[in-house]
């Protein structure tokens, strides 16, 4: 959109109009909880995934595998989390004069440097950045920006703005390295258009235990339906093909997961796992109030981690916290989604850190839109433009990167991008996938220096 | 007892295949009758059943709903009492959604069912921002009551009905500052598709629709004329247009409409196609001549194409298709889904698709979307439980011999593949298992 206006949404109600719409995201058990532990399945399965994921050694003592490999795990907030009030430009007159009530505190702000503080509800972001974890990248964005969610997500997952294309930019990716889809795992029941190739997506796997129903007769069986025909429809190869992907998923992964079922390696609080759906619905449905301990992230990334500490080789992990669209009444509901993702992100990088698998892990951290600069007359933000991303990681150079955008020099109000968004993409291509970003970004884009 | 079905007859299959795009699949007893009437027949009798009564969904019993509660009154309460009533929203969502699936397994007319779930798709609008499920059930009831006549009217309709309203900021967008929220999906995606408008037929109309109001408590639409723009734009080229009924009069009447929206039912019920492709040609002049869905509906139904190859293996069942037709099947009742109604729910959601939950106002993807391993074994675990709790008892009674073609009876599966008839032959002497083979072999889940 070019033209003088934007939205802005709805004074009354928090509008969400995106992904994290979900209602129940703990749900994964169906009718039926199926309890036996696959046994028989050998039978129809080769080694492949198994050696593809493990390196081929026994999964038993969470050890196996060649050398620590770097992995990228993508945290996809929906909503457009609003940046100005995450990374905050605390001793900018305008930030002040503009934000109004909703502008924090300067004596709250956890400062970083150069004028900028974190939220005061990310200490841990705050101890990432001291122990020089954390990279801030400033001013991320794209020309022409949109401020439909729905497109703004399109661009950034597709990794092509302007032109829709159908296909992610990690989707390419598996397409271009003919990757097993079982090299990204994307936590639950569908697949994002990041990692959606034309010929290989990622696999989904359930945000719990991964346990097949049934009795070891019914699984085999299941396996040799899952075979497929020659002569298949392409719809019923492909449903046979993501059956198959699920097979190789228990057989490689389900082990791993059965122990995480009674590992923690988050230290999340017993009520985590089992009421953070419900209560994300409960904050999302009220504008805020849900428990800092029911966190809907760490409960995914707590099972990314118990991935690669058993020593999974897959080299992508896709996770996602909703609930930021804040055009009403921004400063509970933000500050309770903030404190989730600061919780999970640093359990998790704390987890990983030292370790044989996890120490070359990278955390990227994006958003679909920054929020307007001037806050509205409901203590909310509307949709803007210019947005920070993280990267967060053992191995990660800590700092600042890119110009921070201009609090005056703005456009329709909003911040204006000093940094392509594909520069992020091509980093993580190119320094934590170790492949030439190019083929699958359609250009060059210049990486940053921050793994 | 001997169920002949490998190799039943082409009519009996091309009357299944419309049973399940035009419904959620046919029952044994269902089919011999559909089969007998003949496909045209069947047609017709489906169609005709788009505005008529219908005492079997009718029978589900409507839940109750708590009226809205206006933000300034929420805003006010105390933490306790927001969690509460948040409690008592999602106990009403649960319920207004085992209400929908109930009608889909109990409707005597399941086209109307299916066409009021298409339309859902269609008008993509989630409960995670309307919030009320009174609100949801009313746009619900539209889509049930004006779904099959004018497309004009039913858009018009939709627009001003209190779920979109809420759905797409209608309350924000004032003259002074417009919101064009609204403006873009109802020419992206309600009515015309990308490409056909520019982003100044965007912003001439969100100044029509400017004022456009709901009142958050009784739902009661109005249009403010202080916040209303009366100032004559050009929409779509045509000068002097001031209302947002003339908007969506335009948008609706386009060429581009014409096209559209012939290709999105298509896409609902053959295979996805674009605007451009030659079975919308097919049947654009058609429709434009009169907006008409039952009448569009009734034109996909006998074009060739929907009944060859490509539109038999064309689509992969969307979860509540699945699961409806799976519940349809084994003769699950609405009162037995009422004993379990966070289950199906949770069942769902491990599918991938909640009904009045969509993941964006771009709605659901198609296919490839739900082939998740993900969604895989959410299905599983649906069809293992379902099978012990459901009536299974045509293939029970069955002789071994005969139950993998008795399952296929069941499901109205024209033929199994080799892979799954063999794997299927091997659990002969466990029913329960066989069928939950059977439900989530590549045959049942994508056809």
């Amino acid at each position: 959109m070019t033209g003088t206006t934007w939205p802005e949404h709805s004074r009354d109600e928090p509008a969400e109009a995106t992904r994290n719409g979900n209602l129940d995201r703990r749900a994964f058990l169906g009718l039926a909880g199926g309890t036996a532990v696959l046994g028989a399945l050998g039978v129809a399965l080769g080694q492949r995934a198994f050696d593809a994921l493990l390196g081929g050694a026994a999964a038993a003592d969470g050890a196996m595998g060649s050398t620590a490999g770097s992995r990228l795990v993508l945290v996809t907030l929906y909503g457009g989390n609003d940046g100005l009030n995450t990374v905050i430009p605390y001793q900018d007159s305008a930030y002040a004069a503009a934000r109004g009530s909703l502008a924090v505190d300067p004596t709250n702000v956890l400062q970083l440097s150069d004028g900028f503080g974190l939220h005061p509800g990310m200490p841990g972001f705050k101890k990432l950045w001291d122990a020089k974890e954390l990279a801030i990248v400033q001013g991320v964005g794209f020309a022409d920006p949109n401020y439909s969610h729905f497109e703004s997500m399109d661009i950034w997952q597709s990794g092509v703005p302007g032109s829709p294309e159908p296909t992610g930019w990690l989707g390419r990716w598996l397409d271009g390295t003919r990757s097993s889809p079982l090299r990204a795992i994307a936590l639950g029941p569908t697949v994002p258009t990041a990692l959606s190739g034309e010929h290989v997506q990622a696999a989904a796997i359930p945000v719990g235990p991964l346990v097949l129903p049934g009795s070891a007769l019914e699984q085999a069986l299941y396996a040799a339906v899952a075979r497929g025909d020659a002569d298949d429809a392409a719809l019923l190869a492909e449903a046979a093909s993501s059956d198959r992907v699920l097979l190789e998923l228990r057989q490689s992964l389900g082990p791993i997961l059965d122990r995480a079922a009674t590992s923690n390696p988050l230290h999340l609080s017993d009520e985590s796992t089992e009421a953070a759906g419900a209560a994300a619905n409960l904050a999302n449905a009220n504008g805020g109030g849900g428990q800092a301990s029911d966190n809907v992230l760490a409960a995914q990334l707590s099972v990314v981690a118990n991935l690669i500490l058993a020593g999974a080789t897959a080299d992508v992990y896709s996770v996602e916290l909703g609930g930021f669209d804040t055009h009403a009444d921004q400063e509970p509901v933000q500050s309770t989604l903030l404190g989730q993702l600061d919780g999970a992100v640093t359990a998790f990088v704390d987890a990983l850190r030292g370790t044989r698998h996890g120490s070359n892990t990278v955390v990227l951290v994006y958003t679909e839109f920054g929020r307007r600069l001037a806050a509205n007359a409901s203590a909310g933000t509307d949709h803007g433009w210019a947005n920070v991303a993280f990267a967060a990681g053992p191995s990660v150079k800590g700092g600042f990167y890119g110009e921070p955008p201009s609090l005056t020099k703005l456009s329709e109000g909003n911040t204006v991008y000093t940094t392509d968004f594909r520069s992020l993409y091509a980093t993580m291509l190119g320094g934590v996938l170790g492949t030439d970003p190019k083929p699958f970004l359609h250009g060059s884009f210049p990486q940053l220096d921050l793994v | 007892m001997a169920v002949a079905v490998q190799g039943t007859s082409t009519a009996t299959n091309l009357v299944a295949h419309l049973f399940r795009r035009a419904g959620f699949g046919a029952v044994p007893d269902q089919l011999a009758a559909a089969s007998t009437a003949g496909y045209d027949a069947t047609v017709s009798s489906l169609v005709s059943g788009l505005t008529a009564p219908d005492p079997g969904a009718d029978a589900v019993p409507t839940p109750v709903f708590s009226i809205p509660v206006p933000a300034a009154q929420r805003r006010a309460m105390d933490l306790a009492a927001r969690h509460a009533l948040s409690a008592q929203l999602h106990h009403e969502f649960v319920e207004l959604t085992t209400w929908w699936l109930g009608r889909m397994m109990a409707t005597s007319n399941p086209l109307k069912e299916k066409l009021t779930f298409l339309l859902h798709g269609q008008f993509p609008t989630g409960i995670s921002k309307v919030r009320y499920p009174a609100y949801m059930y009313g746009q619900n009831q539209l889509f049930r009551a004006q779904g099959s006549g004018d497309f004009d009217t039913l858009t018009q309709a939709v627009a001003a009905d209190p779920a979109m309203l809420l759905w797409l900021d209608a309350n924000s967008n004032k003259e002074s500052d417009p919101n064009e929220n609204f403006a873009r999906e109802l020419m992206e995606r309600f009515t015309m598709g990308i490409g056909n408008y520019t982003q100044d037929d965007v912003r001439a109309a969100a100044y029509c629709f400017t004022g456009w109001r709901v009142d958050p408590k009784t739902g009661t639409f109005s249009i403010a004329s202080r916040q209303h723009s009366t100032t004559p734009q050009t929409f779509l080229g045509v000068n002097g247009v001031n209302s947002g009924q003339q908007v969506i009069d335009l948008a609706t009447h386009s060429h581009a409409s014409s096209l559209f929206i012939p290709s999105r039912l298509w896409s609902f019920l053959a295979y996805p196609v674009m605007p451009s492709d030659p079975v919308v040609a097919d049947l654009a002049p058609a429709y434009s001549a009169d907006r008409n869905i039952g009448n569009l509906l009734t034109a996909i139904f006998q074009h060739p194409q929907f009944t060859e190859s490509g539109s038999l293996q064309g689509l992969v069942k969307q979860p509540t298709e699945y699961v409806v037709g799976s519940l349809r099947a084994l003769g699950v009742t609405p009162t037995d889904l009422a004993q379990t109604p966070a289950a199906l729910v949770q069942a769902l959601s491990g599918m991938g698709q909640v009904p009045f939950d969509p993941p964006s106002v771009g709605g659901w993807p198609q296919n490839s979307y739900w082939l998740s391993a993900s969604a895989a074994l959410a299905r599983w675990k649906f069809a293992h439980g379902l099978t012990r709790k459901g009536d299974i008892s045509l293939v029970v009674d069955a002789s071994p011999t005969d139950r993998v073609d008795a399952a296929a009876a069941l499901l109205a599966i024209p033929r199994w593949g080799p892979a799954t008839s063999g794997a299927l032959q091997r659990a002969a002497n466990d029913p329960p298992t066989l069928v939950t083979l059977a439900l989530v072999s590549p045959e049942f889940v994508a056809n």
